[in-house]
C-alpha cells in the first residue's frame, strides 16, 4: 500500500495501532482521527508517514508496467524520501495512486482508469489528462486537480479535501458524500449529490436532473441551470457568507467565473426525509 | 321449573357452536397489523429475524456410521476444527473454529456487546467484524482476527482502519432483507453514532441500497483491485451476499476475483428493518449453500475461494448440516445476540413494562430500548450488561457449537469437521430434500433429481 513503510506491516502492525491510539484513545465519536494542533507548524502529517520532501522530485514511466508495479513503485519511492513524483504514460490504468497516506505531490501527466487515487488521505494530486469513474472515492484530505473530464461517481463518499475537475463530470458526483469540497469547472450529469451527508459542492456549469436526491445535509451551488431537483432537496438565500467562500475556493482553483458568484443558486436539504412522520408508541426516543 | 332433570355437573362447550370458524389468512394478528398500519402511515420496523415457518435446519437429519460407515471415537479422538477463509490471499484468516462472529454495527450494538464479542471470539480464537458504523479501537484492539466491512453507506470508512483490518468484507446484501440498506432508528443515532457516520444526530438512518462508487460486477472487479492495491495484495477480501438467485450471484461474484463469497440465507437476523422484508425476501440457508457450492465448484474454484454461510444458526447440529451442505466456515450474528443476553430474564430488566412482552418474545432492538443492554446506546441499559461475565458467555457459546458439530463429525466418522459431505444427510420433508438436495429420509428420492449421484 502506497503511503505506509515497511515497519507498518506485520509486526510493526501493532505498532502502529499503538501509534493511533489504539490503547489509550477513550471512545469518542472522532475515532482514531488525528487532529493537528496549529502550534505543530512542523509536522502535518502523520507520525508514521515517511518522511518525504517536496523538493525531491522523480520520474515513474508507467508504461508497461502493471498497476501494482506502478503503485509499489511510487511507494518505494516515498520511503526514500522523494515527495514530488511525475507519473508519465498512466494510459488509463485502473486504481493508480490509491492509498496514499501521508503528504506527497503527485502528478499524473495522461488519464486515469476507474478508482484513480481511491483512499488516499493526504497528498495533493494533479492529473493532466481525463479520469474514469470513482476517481478520489472516499478520499480523507489534501488536493486533487483533474484538468479535463471525470466519470461518473466523481469523489464517492468523499470524507475531506479539495477535489476539483477543470472540465464537465458524469452521474452521481459526490454520491454520499461525507465531507470535503467537489468543485466541477463544467457541467455534472444526472442525480449529483445522492444521499450527500456533509460537505459542498460546487458546480460551475449545469448540473443533471435530479440534483441532491435524499441529501441528508450538506451544500451544492449551481452555476447554471438544473434540470430538476431530486427529492426533499430545496433551494435556499445565497448569503454573503457563501459568496465569500465561493469567490475564494474558486479563486484558488483559478475557476472563478467572469461575472462573480452572485448567479450562483444554492441547494440544500430539506430535511423532510430526516424522520418517519409517525412513530408507534414504543418507537418513542427517550434517550438524546 | 324442573331442575332436578337436568344435570348441574355437565361441563359447557368451550367453544361457541354458533361459529362457522376462523379466518386463517386474516388471524387476529393479521387484522391488528392493518388497523395499526392505517394510523401510522407506513411500513412497520422491527428488530429479530423472521417469524413465519420455512424450511429449516430441523428439517434435516444426520445419517452417522453404523455397520456400513466406521464412526470415531465420540469425545475421545482428534476431530480436526480449523478453518481457513480465503487460503489464496498472502495472510489468509486462520480460525480454530468454523464459527465466527458477524458483523454488526456499532450503533445497532452497545459498545459493551461489540468488545465483549470481541473478547469471547479472541478466547475461542475466531474472528470478528466491524459491520456498518465504522471500527471502535477497542473492538480492533481485542480482536485478534477483524474483518472491516466495506458497505453501502460507507459510514465510516476510513482507510487508516482498513490498513488495520486482517480482511475486507464487501457488503453487498443481507439475507434478512434482501436488496435493501440498512436501518437505524433515531433513538439509537446517538450524537456518537451520528458523528461516527458524519449523519445529523437522531436521524431516522436508512443506509443506501447501492455502493456508491460501483454499479455491476464488471466495477466491483475493479473495486476489489482497489482495495487490494491499497492493502498490499495482503488481505483476503470476501463479499457478502443477501440469499436471492444464488447460483448465477455466485458464479457473478466468482467473476469478481474475490477470497470468499458469504452467503446470508433468509433466516438471518437484523438490528432494524421493515417487518415486511424480513419475512418476505430471500431463500433459505439450506438451499442457498447448495447453489452457491455448485457455482464455485462448476467454475473450478473450490479450495480457491472459500464459502462462508450465515443465517438461523443456532447450535452445532445447525453448523455441522450447513458445513456438510458445503459451507467452509460459519458466521454467527443472532445466536451469539442470544450468548451476550438478548431476551433473558435478567434481574435488571422488566420486560413487561419496559418493552410490553415476556422475555423470549422480544424483537425490539430498533426501539434502542433493549432491556438487557445489548441493542442500545442509553447509558443506563447499557449498565446492565457486564462485558467481562459476557464475553465468558460469548466464548462459551462459541466453544459449545464447536463441540457439538465436532459431535456429528466424529459420529459420521470424519476427523474433520470440514469433511462432511451432503452424503451424511437425509431430509425429513419433500421441501427440504428439493432444496438442500438430498434424499427423503429413507428414500432413494431426492425431490428434483434424477439422479442423486449426478446432480
Amino acid at each position: 500500500m502506497a503511503g505506509v513503510n515497511a515497519q507498518s506491516r506485520g509486526d510493526g502492525q501493532e505498532q502502529r495501532a499503538r501509534d493511533m491510539g489504539m490503547t489509550t484513545e477513550a471512545l469518542s465519536g472522532r475515532t482514531q482521527q488525528v487532529f493537528f494542533e496549529p502550534s505543530e507548524e512542523e509536522r502535518f502529517t502523520y507520525p508514521w508517514a515517511p518522511e518525504v520532501d517536496y523538493n525531491k522530485r522523480t520520474e515513474i514511466d508507467a508504461d508497461g508496467l502493471t498497476t501494482t508495479e506502478v503503485n509499489k513503485r511510487l511507494r518505494d519511492l516515498m520511503a526514500e524520501g522523494y515527495g514530488t513524483v511525475v507519473i508519465q504514460n498512466p494510459r488509463g490504468k485502473h486504481g493508480l495512486g490509491v492509498g496514499i497516506l501521508s503528504r506527497l505531490n503527485l502528478i499524473f501527466e495522461g488519464s486515469l482508469g476507474y478508482f484513480g487515487v481511491g483512499l488516499i488521505d493526504g497528498p495533493n494530486v494533479r492529473i493532466t489528462g481525463r479520469v474514469g469513474w470513482s476517481c478520489a472515492e472516499n478520499m480523507m484530505a489534501g488536493t486533487v486537480v483533474i484538468e479535463k473530464n471525470a466519470g461518473s461517481t466523481f469523489g464517492a463518499a468523499i470524507r475531506g479535501g479539495d477535489l476539483v475537475c477543470r472540465g464537465s463530470v458524469g452521474s452521481r458526483t459526490g454520491i454520499d458524500m461525507k465531507g470535503g469540497t467537489i468543485i466541477v469547472g463544467g457541467d455534472t450529469g444526472a442525480l449529483s449529490g445522492f444521499m450527500m451527508q456533509r460537505g459542498r459542492m460546487v458546480v460551475c456549469g449545469n448540473a443533471g436532473k435530479n440534483l441532491g436526491d435524499s441529501m441528508y445535509d450538506g451544500t451544492i451551488y449551481v452555476g447554471g441551470e438544473i434540470r430538476s431537483l431530486g427529492v426533499d432537496a430545496v433551494e435556499a438565500e445565497l448569503t454573503d457568507l457563501d459568496k465569500a467562500w465561493l469567490t475564494r475556493k474558486l479563486r484558488q482553483y483559478g475557476l472563478l467565473p467572469e461575472q462573480g458568484v452572485d448567479h450562483f443558486t444554492k441547494v440544500v436539504a430539506g430535511k423532510q426525509l430526516w424522520n418517519y412522520d409517525n412513530l408507534e408508541p414504543n418507537e418513542k426516543k427517550l434517550i438524546l | 321449573m324442573a331442575d332436578g332433570d337436568i344435570p348441574r355437573t355437565k361441563k359447557p362447550l368451550n367453544r361457541d357452536p354458533n361459529r362457522l370458524g376462523n379466518s386463517s389468512i386474516f388471524p387476529p394478528h393479521v387484522i391488528d397489523d392493518i388497523h395499526i398500519k392505517s394510523e401510522l402511515g407506513r411500513y412497520r420496523m422491527r428488530g429479530f429475524s423472521l417469524f413465519k415457518k420455512i424450511p429449516h435446519w430441523d428439517d434435516l437429519t444426520f445419517l452417522p456410521g453404523t455397520l456400513t460407515r466406521f464412526v470415531i471415537e465420540g469425545y475421545r479422538e482428534k476431530c480436526e476444527t480449523k478453518t481457513v477463509i480465503g487460503p489464496r490471499a498472502k495472510r489468509p484468516i486462520e480460525l480454530d473454529i468454523p464459527v465466527y462472529v458477524t458483523g454488526m454495527s456499532f450503533g445497532a450494538l452497545s459498545y459493551e456487546a461489540k468488545t465483549a464479542l470481541a473478547r469471547g471470539a479472541t478466547m475461542a480464537g475466531t474472528a470478528t467484524c466491524s459491520g456498518e458504523g465504522g471500527m471502535i479501537p477497542d473492538e480492533r484492539r481485542y480482536s485478534t482476527k477483524w474483518f472491516y466491512q466495506c458497505i453501502q453507506s460507507r459510514y465510516g470508512f476510513n482507510p487508516h482502519h482498513l490498513v488495520l483490518a486482517d480482511a475486507c468484507e464487501f457488503f453487498i446484501g443481507q439475507g434478512c432483507k434482501v436488496g435493501l440498506g440498512g436501518h437505524l432508528m433515531g433513538q439509537k443515532v446517538t450524537d456518537q453514532v451520528a458523528e461516527m457516520r458524519s449523519l445529523p444526530a437522531g436521524i431516522d438512518q436508512r443506509s443506501p441500497a447501492r455502493h456508491p462508487d460501483w454499479l455491476g460486477p464488471d466495477d466491483l472487479a475493479l473495486k476489489i483491485q482497489e482495495i487490494r492495491e491499497a492493502t498490499d495484495w495482503q488481505i483476503p477480501i470476501q463479499l457478502k451476499l443477501g440469499a436471492a438467485r444464488v447460483y448465477d450471484d455466485v458464479r457473478m461474484a466468482v467473476k469478481c476475483d474475490p477470497d470468499s463469497i458469504y452467503i446470508d440465507g433468509m433466516e438471518g437476523g437484523t438490528g432494524a428493518g421493515p417487518h415486511l422484508a424480513t419475512e418476505d425476501t430471500g431463500v433459505p440457508g439450506m438451499a442457498a449453500i447448495r447453489q452457491a457450492r455448485r457455482a464455485i465448484d462448476d467454475l473450478g474454484k473450490r479450495g480457491e475461494i472459500s464459502l462462508v454461510y450465515a443465517g438461523g444458526i443456532r447450535n452445532g447440529a445447525d453448523v455441522a448440516k450447513a458445513i456438510a451442505l458445503g459451507a467452509d466456515a460459519i458466521a454467527l450474528g443472532h445466536s451469539v445476540m442470544m450468548a451476550l443476553n438478548c431476551n433473558k430474564d435478567i434481574p435488571e430488566a422488566d420486560y413487561e413494562s419496559e418493552m410490553g412482552v415476556e422475555p423470549g418474545y422480544c424483537y425490539h432492538c430498533h426501539t434502542g430500548r433493549c432491556p438487557v443492554g445489548v441493542a442500545t446506546q442509553d447509558p443506563k441499559l447499557r449498565a446492565r450488561l457486564n462485558p467481562d461475565e459476557a464475553a465468558e458467555r460469548v466464548y462459551n457459546f462459541l466453544h459449545t457449537l464447536t463441540i457439538e458439530a465436532q459431535l456429528f463429525a466424529r459420529a459420521c466418522g470424519k476427523t474433520n469437521i470440514h469433511s462432511l459431505e451432503p452424503e451424511d444427510l437425509a431430509a425429513l420433508t419433500m421441501e427440504a430434500s428439493a432444496m438442500a438436495a438430498v434424499p427423503l429420509a429413507g428414500t432413494n428420492m431426492t425431490v428434483g433429481v434424477d439422479d442423486y449421484h449426478h446432480l
